[in-house]
C-alpha cells in the first residue's frame, strides 16, 4: 500500500520520460496532476485505514534488497509520518496546479515534481536509516534542477548553494548514521531493532554512552539543523526562496524543511536519546537564538518572499523548542507545527508568487494599496491577511493550536527560552502587519493601476489552505489523533533518568501536573 | 501693413487649457473615444438624473416636515414587492442625490441661499409651520423653545425641490444629447460642449419656485417674486458645491482633521467631482460609487463594449465609468466657463480677451490640484 506512494509518482517520471516530443506539452501537465491527485486520495485512503490507537508501525512492507550491508527496502507508517505524508501529497498537487501552464521545458519540470514527491514520500516511509538517507539525497537532485532551471535571475548562485549546503547535510549525516549503526553493533540499518538495541528496555538509559551519542549528535544536529535550516545554518534558504519559482517554494518551505524536523525527531530524539535529553537545554536556547534572529531579520526585508522565508527559519525553531522539551504535549505540538507551519508558509508563498505574478514586484516599498476592490488584488490580500494573522497565532487558526501547544508544552521545561520564542511569536505580528500595511493598505500607486485580474485558478489553491487552516484550527484533533499515541512512544523517558537529569532538574511535580492536565483536555478534544 | 495686436501667451501653469478654451475648445481633449465615453456615459447620467429629480421634488413636495420618512424614496408607492426590492437593494441610490443637495445647502451660494436667509422667508414659512403642526402642541412647543430648528429643516425642502428643478433640466439636455449622437449631429468634444451651453442658456431664465399645499392651501416657499432662476441661483452653487468644493466624505480621501488637513475656510474646500480619485471608489456606501452604480445599470451597449475592452473587463466596471464621469464633467465645466466669461471666449478685441483671460487664469487656479491633466493623458 505505501510503495504506491513512492512508485506510482515514479511511473508518472517515467511515462513523462518517454513522452514524445512531439506531443501537445499540456498534457504533461495533466499526468502530473492525475499522478498528484491520485496519489492525495491515497493518502487520505490510508488517513481512514490508520490506526491511530496502535503504538507500532503500521502497514508495514518489508523487501531484502543488498542484505550484505544491511539495506532493506522496508516501509512503514506511523503517526509521525502520516500528517507529514498528506501534507506532501496536498502541497505536491498544489504545486503543481500553481505552476504556470505555459512553463518551458513541461514535462522536465513535472517529472522532477514528481520524483520529488516520490523521494520525500520514501524519507517519511523508510523504516531502515540508509533507507530514509538515499531517499533524503535523492529529493535534493530535482529540487537542486528545479531551482537552477525555472528559478530567477540569481538561480544558480542559489541552486549551489543549496547542492553545497544539503550535501555537506547529507554527508555529515552519513557519517552519523554509519557511526550509530557500527557503534551499536547492529547488523543491519532496520531502524527499529537499531533502536531497541540503543534503547533497550523502556525507561533505561540507552545501550549507547553518552559521549559517543554525544559525539553522533552532533553530526544530526549539523546534517537536520541545515536542512531546517537553524541559525547560522541558514544562509542557503532565503536565498533558494528567492529565486524559486512559487510552486518551488511551496514545497521547500511546506514539505521539505520537515525532511530536517522529521529526521531530528526520529533519528536524533528517537536513536540517541539521552545525548537529546543532556543538550536538550542548550537546543532550546539555540531554538529561542533561531527564532528571534529569524525574527529580526524578517523585520529587516523589503522582499515579501524574504520576509515569509525568515518567518519561515523563526517558526521552524519552534519545532526545535518543542522537541527539546521532549514531554506529550510538546512532542504532540512539534508535530501541529510541522503541519502548520507546512499549510501556513505555503499558502503565504502562494499569495506572494500571485502578487509578482501580477505586479512582477514583490518590493514592500513598491508595492501599496493591493486591497484596491476594484484594481488591485482584495480576495489575494485578504487572504494574505488571514495567512498572516494564522502565523502570528491568532485563536481559530492552526497556528495558535501549535504555538499554544508549543509554549504550554515547553514552558515547563524551559521556561527562559520559551518566553524568548513566545516573544518572537510576538514579533510575527510586527513583520508581518508591516508587509500588509506597506504592501495592501494605502492608495493603488498609478504604477500599479493596470494589474491583470486573478483568475480562480489562481485563488483555489490558496482558498483551499486557507479552508484547511481554519479546519484545523476549529477542531485540532483532526491532527493530533493521527499521532498522540505514537509520538508518546518517542519520548525519550518518562521519567528522565537521574544521571541525566542531574544536569538539568525541572520543577519534576510542577512539570508532571501541567502535562497530566493539558494531554488529558488534548485527549478530551481528540475523542471529541 | 498693420499687424493685429496679440494677447501675449499665457504663464500660467496650466496655459496650454487657457490657450485651448481661448481658442473656443474644451477642457477635454477631442477625440471619437473621449466623444463615445461622454456621450454615453452623459446618457446614463440623464437616466439616473431623472430618476434623482423625481425623488427629490416628491420629497420636498410630499414628505414636508416629515420627521421620519420611512418611505421617501418610495415616491409614493408602497407596496409589498417595492419593498422586497428595497430591502434586496434592487433600487436607485436616491442617497446620493440628497448628498449633492447636502453640499449644496452647506456650500450656499447664489441668491438661493441669500433668500433662504431672509426675514421675507422666514416671514412666509410661519404661517406654513403653524398650518402643519396645528394639532400638535408638542412641536409648536418645541417651534417656540428652538425657533431655528423648523426653518433649518425648510431651508433644506427648499434645496431638495430647487435641486430637482436644475436636474430636470440637466436630465433633459443629457438625454437630448445621446439622441443627436445617435443621429450623428455631435461629432467632437466642442460640439458636446456647445450642446450643453445651449441647454443652459435656454433654460437660463427659468424660474426657481417651491410651494406646498397643506389642506387645500397653498404656501409659496419660493414665490416667483424672489426672482430665482436656474442658471444663475441652482447651477452655478451647484457646479461650485458638488464640481468645486464637494466634502471630505470619508471613504472618498484620507485626512487627518486635528492636522488641519481640512482647509479652515469652505471656499478653499476641494473635494468635488472634478477632484475625486476615482481609485479609492468602490467600496460600498461611499457616495460617488452610489451614482456610478446607479450609472451602470443605464451605459448604452457601444460604451459597455468600450469597456469591456479593458483589463479587467467589467472587475472595475465603477472605476471605468467614474474615469468617464469625470471627463463628462469636464465638459460640463466648460460648458459653464463659457457661458459665465465676460466676453464670448474667442473675441478677437484685445480688451475682451484681456478681460477673458483674467478670468480663465482665475479658474485654472482652481484646477491645478484638480484631475485636469489625469482625465486628458
Amino acid at each position: 500500500m505505501l510503495s504506491f506512494l513512492v512508485w506510482f509518482p515514479l511511473g508518472g517520471v517515467l511515462l513523462l520520460g518517454v513522452w514524445p516530443k512531439s506531443m501537445d506539452p499540456k498534457y504533461a501537465r495533466s499526468v502530473a496532476l492525475g499522478v498528484a491527485i491520485a496519489l492525495l486520495v491515497w493518502t487520505i485512503y490510508l488517513a481512514f485505514l490508520f490506526n491511530p490507537g496502535q503504538i507500532t508501525m503500521q502497514f508495514g512492507e518489508f523487501v531484502p534488497w543488498i542484505t550484505a550491508i544491511g539495506l532493506n527496502y522496508h516501509l512503514a507508517l506511523d503517526g509521525l509520518s502520516l500528517p507529514l505524508l498528506v501534507l506532501n501529497s496536498l502541497l505536491t498537487l498544489i504545486a503543481i496546479w500553481s505552476t504556470d501552464p505555459e512553463i518551458e521545458r513541461p514535462r522536465f519540470y513535472y517529472a522532477l515534481m514528481l520524483l520529488l514527491n516520490s523521494s520525500v514520500a520514501g524519507a517519511f516511509l523508510a523504516q531502515d536509516i540508509l533507507l530514509f538517507f538515499l531517499f533524503y539525497e535523492l529529493e535534493i537532485i530535482p529540487l537542486y534542477f528545479l531551482i537552477a532551471i525555472w528559478g530567477g535571475a540569481r538561480r544558480g548562485y542559489a541552486a549551489t548553494k543549496f547542492l553545497l549546503y544539503t550535501a555537506f547535510s547529507g554527508i555529515v549525516l552519513l557519517a552519523s548514521f554509519l557511526g550509530i549503526v557500527w557503534l551499536s553493533g547492529a547488523s543491519s540499518f532496520a531502524y527499529e531493532p537499531l533502536r531497541a538495541i540503543i534503547v533497550g528496555a523502556a525507561d533505561t538509559p540507552s545501550g549507547l554512552s553518552l559521549k559517543l551519542q554525544l559525539i553522533l549528535m552532533v553530526g544530526i544536529l549539523i546534517g537536520f539543523g541545515i536542512k531546517i535550516p537553524f541559525f547560522p545554518l541558514h544562509t542557503w534558504l532565503p536565498d533558494a526562496h528567492v529565486e524559486a519559482s512559487t510552486p518551488v517554494s511551496v514545497l521547500l518551505a511546506g514539505v521539505l524543511l520537515k525532511l530536517g524536523t522529521y529526521g531530528l525527531l526520529r533519528y536524533g530524539v528517537g536513536l540517541l536519546p539521552d545525548a537529546w535529553v543532556y543538550l536538550s537545554p542548550w537546543l532550546a536556547v539555540w531554538a529561542a537564538i533561531s527564532a528571534l534572529y529569524g525574527t529580526s531579520c524578517a523585520i529587516l526585508q523589503q522582499d515579501m518572499k524574504k520576509v515569509v522565508a525568515y518567518a519561515s527559519i523563526a517558526h521552524m525553531a519552534f519545532i526545535l523548542l518543542a522537541a527539546a522539551a521532549s514531554t506529550e504535549l510538546s512532542m504532540i505540538a512539534a508535530v501541529c507545527q510541522m503541519v502548520s507551519h507546512g499549510l501556513i508558509s505555503g499558502l503565504l508563498f502562494l499569495l506572494v508568487g500571485v502578487v509578482y505574478k501580477k505586479t512582477g514586484s514583490r518590493d514592500m516599498f513598491f508595492l501599496r494599496g493591493l486591497l484596491n476592490p476594484e484594481r488591485g488584488l482584495p480576495l489575494i490580500g485578504s487572504m494574505m491577511i488571514l495567512g498572516v494573522m494564522a502565523s502570528a497565532g491568532i485563536p481559530g487558526m492552526v497556528g495558535f493550536i501549535s504555538e499554544f501547544l508549543t509554549f504550554r508544552g515547553s514552558f515547563p521545561i524551559f521556561p527562559v527560552q520559551t518566553l524568548f520564542c513566545m516573544l518572537a511569536t510576538g514579533l510575527t505580528a510586527v513583520y508581518f502587519l508591516l508587509m500588509i500595511n506597506r504592501v495592501f493598505f494605502g492608495r493603488l500607486p498609478d504604477e500599479l493601476d493596470h494589474i491583470p485580474s486573478v483568475q480562480w485558478s489562481d485563488r483555489l489553491p490558496a482558498a483551499v489552505l486557507v479552508a484547511l487552516i481554519f479546519l484545523l484550527g476549529i477542531q485540532p484533533s483532526f491532527i493530533v489523533r493521527w499521532s498522540e499515541t505514537q509520538i508518546a512512544a518517542l519520548i525519550p523517558y518518562h521519567p528522565r533518568p537521574p544521571q541525566i537529569t542531574s544536569v538539568y532538574q525541572p520543577d519534576q511535580h510542577l512539570t508532571r501536573n501541567s502535562i497530566d492536565v493539558l494531554a488529558q483536555s488534548i485527549s478530551i478534544r481528540a475523542a471529541d | 501693413m498693420v499687424s493685429t495686436p496679440q494677447l501675449e501667451p499665457s504663464q500660467h501653469k496650466l496655459a496650454d487649457f487657457i490657450h485651448r478654451l481661448e481658442a473656443g475648445k474644451a477642457l477635454l481633449q477631442d477625440s471619437p473615444l473621449n466623444v463615445l465615453e461622454v456621450v454615453g456615459i452623459l446618457k446614463s447620467y440623464g437616466v439616473v438624473l431623472d430618476a434623482y429629480s423625481n425623488n427629490l421634488i416628491y420629497i420636498a413636495n410630499h414628505q414636508f416636515l416629515v420627521f421620519f420618512p420611512f418611505f421617501k424614496y418610495f415616491n409614493g408607492e408602497v407596496n409589498p414587492g417595492k419593498l422586497l426590492k428595497f430591502l434586496w437593494h434592487d433600487r436607485i441610490n436616491y442617497e446620493y442625490a440628497e448628498y449633492c443637495m447636502k453640499a449644496m445647502f452647506w456650500h450656499g451660494g447664489g441668491d438661493l441661499d441669500t433668500y433662504l436667509d431672509s426675514s421675507e422667508f422666514l416671514a412666509a414659512i410661519e404661517p406654513v409651520i403653524q398650518a402643519k403642526f396645528k394639532f400638535n402642541p408638542l412641536m409648536l412647543a418645541l417651534h417656540r423653545a428652538f425657533p431655528e430648528f423648523l426653518p433649518e429643516q425648510i431651508r433644506q425642502l427648499c434645496y431638495y425641490s430647487a435641486l430637482g428643478q436644475f436636474w430636470r433640466v440637466m436630465s433633459d439636455i443629457f438625454i437630448d444629447l445621446s439622441d443627436r449622437y445617435d443621429q450623428g449631429e455631435i461629432q467632437s468634444i466642442p460640439d458636446v460642449v456647445e450642446h450643453i451651453l445651449q441647454g443652459l442658456v435656454a433654460d437660463a431664465n427659468r424660474p426657481i419656485t417651491y410651494a406646498v399645499t397643506l389642506k387645500r392651501q397653498v404656501y409659496d416657499l419660493l414665490p416667483p417674486s424672489a426672482n430665482l432662476t436656474f442658471l444663475m441661483d441652482t447651477a452655478v452653487p451647484y457646479v461650485e458645491a458638488v464640481f468645486f468644493r464637494g466634502t471630505p466624505f470619508p471613504g472618498t480621501i484620507s485626512y487627518n482633521g486635528q492636522a488641519y488637513q481640512i482647509p479652515m475656510f469652505q471656499s478653499d474646500f476641494a473635494y468635488g467631482a472634478l477632484y475625486a480619485d476615482p481609485l479609492p471608489i468602490g467600496s460600498a456606501g461611499i457616495p460617488p460609487t452610489l451614482l456610478m452604480q446607479d450609472m451602470r445599470h443605464y451605459l448604452p451597449e457601444y460604451l459597455l463594449a468600450v469597456y469591456r475592452q479593458g483589463l479587467r473587463q467589467e472587475e472595475d466596471l465603477k472605476i471605468q465609468i467614474c474615469q468617464s464621469f469625470q471627463k463628462s464633467m469636464f465638459c460640463v465645466t466648460t460648458a459653464a466657463l463659457q457661458g459665465l466669461a465676460p466676453h464670448p471666449l474667442t473675441t478677437n478685441s484685445i480688451e475682451e480677451q484681456k478681460a477673458n483671460r483674467k478670468y480663465l487664469e482665475g479658474w485654472m487656479n482652481r484646477f491645478i490640484p484638480s484631475r485636469l491633466l489625469q482625465v486628458n493623458r
